[in-house]
């Protein structure tokens, strides 16, 4: 990245002594550019939220450092480090209406009065909240209140925007609304931003690139469509995408120009020797054990193909997922019509290997994605 | 508190030995003065240097206090059981009445319940010694005054409203959610009150039942009033070191050490739950 | 089978309704879907039937047996809860078994039932566990365990997959439907999410202001929304809708879409004048190679990914936005003029004053042939 803005070094966080408590972020090192959007995706647990609040100075930097604008700021007070931040939980300040909230910052900054009003109502405007704009926090729905929360750090002109789970508690329409206005306002402004969220689709509709963490590591930083179609390991092959990678471990034999893979429960997977390419061959040459996913989207039904028993079809409007007992488990199938299945009903699945994707069966990095080497 | 400078940390430390010194330092000269001599304790300049001596806290014990106009007995002994009676039963009432109450006020919003709530809260507001007079007058008729039973009943007035109000708050944290999940799963509701509500608020109503102890413990109009030597705690008690011959400071002293140690371990003993109780208002399941 | 019917019931909070005259019936065996944004009175009706909380008026029938003045725990319903509600003091063990303890049952029925739940929610090694000591996950199936092992005829789950993250999510949808049809209960399910709605329900029922707007299979509710409120809940990315004001002519009734005409299917020449709204879902429009007949021109804005689809957003001429949705990896325009045909038997109208559909019976029969 060219023009850095933010950049975190070799960052661990401890909750405890160092060395002995919890340690909620290992060795994190990632730079983001001005003007980017970054998700921290993962579940609960995983880190993002204490890399977020490390950032903005709610939490001590047990080790490593940060800088944001050319400064080190790891040890500066929230105040001094020119970050916004909008919270999961509510955090308006009571005795303020949600106006006064949402124009609080730029008070402090004596900003005129006409120029406070003016970007007060473009980002009510933006955040659906500006029938509410007189109102107290108390008097607000939930919802309401995190998009205040939000409005008041959209608002600001920080180095940095930090949103903590900034749509949790809006219903799913108005979250898919304001995903694609909120990422136009950050965009048009030249904003820097990094969200926090554990749901991808909020990740991938707003974010130019995701980190995904797991564990107080980061697994992969890299723009969405990288992520999905090339996963670093296991876990952000099952973690992204929706619905979640079928994976199944798979006993790998060769011989007569063909290449075989033995799943559980007699179920084999047989191709061509000419079906992986050279380097993908050469790369699980030495392995008998290997893990290999598959979208999906990526499994079809087939005249020919692998036997499986529908055990659900779920019809979603405008997808069918069905899922299928197959080689001791289920695999999932995505179509784009109305599939009419019944529990039982035998199908058989076709998988092309040009869509596998392969990992280390010991530590799940992966190999190859499809004819690519990993 | 990570971003302070050294500076900061070196003004802070000041302050806190500042505020530790100005409350700690009637108890520290208390304790010295225990054991100490009436006469080492009123010499002109006072010093920190002294013979200790442990003759306050035997006469104490024994009941014999030595004065120049020579030997008088008192009861502080026995004043200091009356003190953990009634303040355990008081706290024990408290309890038995207080707590079912304050389930019923957290659970059930009935007509009425926020006036009746305040109207117990308001026995706290009421000065003691405007209570007392008529109070008095109804003892003596009813034949309660200098009771244990009547003492308890009016030190019912410290600790029933302060129960009350701390207990509701931890019964109102606890999810109605987990409730109606044990009740759903079968069970009658005085089962969910004894399974679920009275654990997840135990270390609440531990804590309410300790502040209500120290009060009660601490209570010195009432007893005053109310009763005579026999039944006198020990508040009321030390006012027999004022004697005829002089104030006795240094059995003062040692009483004021004894009657403090109890409500002091009970304090640093129950500090966990305290702790316990509220970190455990995040209750999620 | 245990039916469940509720007759007329209505609660208020502060004197504003929050359940209003709602009458429903359940029949034994089915799962029904309670869908509806929040605030719609959802949680209040699932309460009100568990017994925990008492209606103002109106019944409560459980096997045709009368229970609105029984208490919850002589109901016979099972409840999970969306914030699962565990005992905090007690194990995941203690837990599961409450239902089983509260009917006296012995030491080793207890035991076995337990675990046989715990086996089948995959769970059966965290049984010693705390609740605090559970992942989301665990804590979810634990609190669905609890529901489960004492087999009640009635089920009530309150959103119970809020709070997981996506993947288990998805796992536990699919696994649902088998893990409820082996255990005959009736099923109320609440949910947000309409997938969840469509995947779970025979039927559904969106839940409005305390009243059912629709009660339907999922069929009806996607492919025929009574209103344009109801078609905005189902589906993702969201359905387009559009002002129009239809026209008639000997053909049939048409509106315009970026001035070509779009043939309106199920309704009358009475439409025409009349102020509407025309509802496309984003799928039903598709790419086509040139401006052939019936084409409409669009101009491409930009595309995003959601979930192996593809989604461009694209301005009519008359600069309103429209989504399109097709199968992800599947070619399409990304930017300049594009022509998109729209299948027309799935175009809806509604009437813009009053928000109900207006006609419709094409898109009726459509989902009854889809049904059959």
């Amino acid at each position: 990245m060219s023009d850095t803005i933010l950049s975190l070094s070799k960052v661990d966080k401890f909750y405890g002594a160092i060395g002995h408590g919890v340690h909620a972020v290992k060795d994190l090192s990632m730079d983001i550019a001005r003007g980017e959007i970054v998700a921290l995706l993962g579940s609960s647990g995983c880190g993002k939220t204490s890399t977020l609040r490390m950032i903005a100075g709610f939490e001590e930097v047990s080790r490593g450092a940060i800088s944001l604008a050319g400064r080190a700021i790891h040890q500066l007070p929230p105040v001094k480090r020119n970050v916004a931040m909008a919270f999961e939980g509510y955090s308006l300040y009571p005795p303020l209406n949600v106006r006064e909230n949402i124009a609080f910052a730029l008070k402090s900054a004596r900003l005129p009065q006409a120029e406070v009003d003016r970007r007060v109502g473009e980002v009510a405007e933006l955040l659906e909240i500006t029938g509410i704009l007189e109102r107290m926090p108390n008097s607000i729905s939930g919802g309401q209140q995190q998009r205040a929360s939000l409005g008041r750090a959209l608002i600001r002109n920080a180095d940095l925007h930090l949103l903590d789970e900034p749509m949790g508690q809006l219903e799913p329409q108005l979250r898919a609304v304001l995903r694609g206005r909120i990422k136009h306002f950050i965009k048009e402004r030249g904003l820097t931003a990094i969200l926090v969220t554990h749901d991808q689709t909020e990740a991938n509709a707003l974010a130019d690139r995701i980190a995904v963490m797991e564990g107080g590591v980061l697994q992969q930083f890299a723009a969405p469509d990288v992520i999905k179609e090339q996963p670093s390991n296991l876990f952000t092959g099952t973690f992204v995408g929706e619905p979640p990678m079928n994976v199944f471990e798979a006993k790998l034999s060769k011989g007569d120009g063909r290449i075989r893979l033995k799943l559980s429960a007699g179920v084999a997977l047989d191709f061509e020797d000419s079906a992986f390419s050279d380097a993908v061959r050469v790369a699980i040459a030495g392995r008998d054990k290997i893990v290999i996913g598959i979208r999906p989207y990526s499994v079809r039904r087939a005249q020919k193909g692998v036997a499986a028993k529908v055990a659900v079809s779920q019809w979603l409007g405008d997808q069918t997922h069905i899922a299928a007992d197959f080689a001791g488990g289920l695999i999932v199938l995505v179509e784009h019509d109305r599939a009419r299945l019944k529990p039982g009903d035998p199908i058989s699945v076709d998988i092309d290997p040009s869509s596998l994707h392969i990992f280390d069966a010991s530590n799940g990095k992966a190999i190859a994605h499809g004819r690519e080497l990993a | 508190m990570e971003h302070m400078s050294l500076t900061e940390r070196i003004l802070r430390g000041i302050a806190l030995t500042l505020v530790v010194l100005f409350f700690m330092f009637p108890l520290f000269w208390i304790f010295l003065m225990s054991f100490q001599t009436n006469e080492t304790i009123l010499r002109i300049p006072p010093s920190l240097f002294f013979e200790p001596t442990l003759i306050n806290y035997t006469s104490l014990i024994t009941g014999e206090l030595q004065t120049q106009a020579g030997s008088l007995k008192i009861e502080f002994m026995k004043n200091l059981g009356n003190s953990v009676l009634l303040s355990v039963c008081s706290v024990a009432v408290a309890l038995v009445l207080g707590v079912p109450a304050a389930y019923a006020f957290a659970r059930h919003k009935f007509r009425g319940s926020e006036d009746i709530a305040f109207t117990l809260l308001s026995f706290r507001f009421a000065p003691p010694l405007l209570v007392l007079l008529p109070l008095t007058i109804y003892f003596r008729q009813i034949g309660l005054d200098n009771t244990y039973i009547g003492l308890i009943w009016v030190y019912q007035l410290i600790c029933l409203p302060l129960i009350l109000w701390i207990v509701r708050g931890y019964f109102e944290d606890i999810s109605p959610d987990i409730e109606y999940a044990y009740r759903i799963a079968g069970h009658s509701w005085f089962a969910t009150f004894r399974k679920i509500a009275l654990p997840l608020a135990g270390p609440g109503i531990a804590a309410a039942g300790l502040l209500a102890f120290i009060f009660a413990w601490n209570n010195f109009v009432f007893a005053l009033v109310l009763a005579s030597a026999d039944k006198q705690p020990v508040t009321v008690g030390a006012l027999a070191f004022v004697t005829a011959s002089g104030i006795q400071y240094g059995q003062i002293a040692a009483a004021i050490v004894l009657s403090i140690a109890p409500t002091l371990a009970l304090a640093l003993y129950a500090q966990r739950y305290l702790v316990e109780g509220l970190s455990l208002g995040a209750v999620k399941g | 089978m245990t039916t469940l019917e509720l007759k007329n019931l209505s609660r208020s909070y502060n004197g504003k309704p929050v359940i209003d005259d709602l009458t429903l019936s359940i029949a034994g065996g089915e799962t029904l879907v309670l869908f509806g944004p929040s605030g719609a009175g959802k949680s209040v009706l699932l309460r009100l039937i568990a017994g925990v909380v008492e209606p103002d008026k109106g019944q409560i029938l459980i096997g045709g047996r009368d229970v609105t003045a029984d208490e919850p725990d002589q109901r016979g319903v099972g409840m999970a809860f969306q914030n699962f509600a565990l005992f905090p003091h007690m194990s995941a063990f203690d837990n599961i078994a409450s239902p089983l303890v509260a009917h006296r049952k012995t030491r080793d029925q207890i035991r076995a039932g337990v675990q046989a739940v715990a086996k089948l929610l995959k769970i059966d090694h965290v049984l010693s566990h705390a609740p605090k000591a559970l992942s989301n996950g665990q804590k979810q199936r634990t609190a669905l365990a609890r529901a489960l092992v004492g087999q009640p005829p009635i089920l009530l789950l309150d959103d119970p997959l809020r709070n997981v993250d996506a993947k288990l999510r998805f796992e536990m949808r699919l696994e649902l439907p088998r893990l409820l049809a082996n255990r005959g209960a009736t099923v109320i399910y609440v949910t947000q999410d309409y997938k969840e709605a469509m995947a779970l329900g025979d039927r559904i029922a969106v839940l409005h202001e305390g009243c059912i707007a629709q009660l339907g299979t999922p069929e009806e509710i996607y492919l025929a929304p009574k209103s344009v409120s109801i078609a905005r809940l189902f589906g993702d990315p969201t359905i387009n809708l559009l002002d129009v004001t239809p026209k008639a002519d000997p053909l049939g009734v048409f509106a315009e879409v970026s001035d070509r005409p779009l043939r309106i299917f199920g309704c009358d020449a009475s439409v025409a004048g009349r102020e509407c709204v025309l509802g496309l879902r984003p799928e039903s429009i598709r790419f086509i190679g040139g401006d052939v007949k019936g084409a409409i021109p669009v101009e491409i804005e930009a595309e995003t990914p959601l979930n192996e689809k593809t989604v461009t957003l694209a301005l009519t001429r008359g600069k309103r936005e429209l989504l399109i949705s097709r199968p992800a990896g599947t070619p399409g325009p990304v930017s300049g003029t594009a022509h998109v045909a729209v299948d027309e038997r799935a175009a809806m109208l509604f009437d813009r004053a009053t928000g109900m559909r207006i006609g419709g019976e094409t898109a009726a029969s459509l989902a009854k042939g889809e049904a059959a």
